[in-house]
């Protein structure tokens, strides 16, 4: 009976929503792995961000792997919410390249919060990534 | 506004009821107070309140994607259900 109730509820969703639920980017574990080693780096990073000139380079290697990221993101059919996600995550990261190449100082608590920022949001994608339909 | 004036603020909203929005508030004031002990620049707070806005567009795109992942199990489950496939 619980189940023949699910049939009206899906129903009642507009048709564009089922639609796109159904037909949705399924488990790429290319995807998968890019933003695994975007988080496992951010959180490696985060810890030598006392470190000005070791900043400075892992700054420039997770700017590259966000955009790398995103680009392999773009051209996935359906996967527009992710795209937006990963577009979003790149801009923090190029944040902080910015300030290294305007060779401002640039402190270790925003170096910090940063690279926070990177991981913890990477960590959320790698969730919602992983459990896409197999 | 001056910084006094937005940490006033600031502590109103972290003592409040929504707990997200206590959590926001919370982080706010930790970036002023990091401003005011010179841990950081004024543009460095600036690009992380910015940080925020970002993460909370990223959470939004997630939840988007999470509910279609929970819609396309359940329709998957009706399918098999009606021995559709």
């Amino acid at each position: 009976m619980r189940k023949l109730l699910l049939i009206p509820a899906v129903l009642m969703l507009s048709s564009c929503t089922v639609i796109d639920a159904y037909l949705m980017t399924h488990y790429d574990p290319n995807e998968y792995n890019n933003i695994t080693v975007i988080r496992a780096d951010a959180g490696q990073f985060k810890t030598k961000c006392d470190d000005a000139v070791a900043s400075r380079a892992n700054a420039e290697r997770i700017a590259y792997e966000t955009n790398a990221f995103k680009l392999y993101s773009e051209n996935i059919p359906k996967n527009d919410d992710n795209y937006k996600a990963a577009t979003s995550l790149n801009e923090i990261a190029q944040g902080l390249v910015e300030r290294y190449n305007k060779g401002d100082p640039v402190s270790p608590v925003f170096c910090k919060l940063k690279f926070g920022a990177i991981e913890n949001s990477a960590g959320l994608m790698q969730h919602v990534i992983g459990n896409r339909p197999r | 506004m001056n910084l006094d004036e937005i940490n006033q603020r600031l502590a109103t909203m972290a003592s409040g009821h929504d707990a997200a929005f206590a959590n926001a508030a919370q982080f706010v004031q930790q970036v002023v107070q990091q401003v005011q002990t010179n841990a950081m620049s004024p543009a460095e707070a600036g690009e992380t309140l910015k940080d925020i806005q970002r993460q909370m567009d990223i959470i939004q795109d997630e939840q988007q994607l999470a509910f279609k992942e929970e819609l396309n199990t359940i329709i998957n489950g009706l399918i098999n259900l009606a021995g559709l496939v």
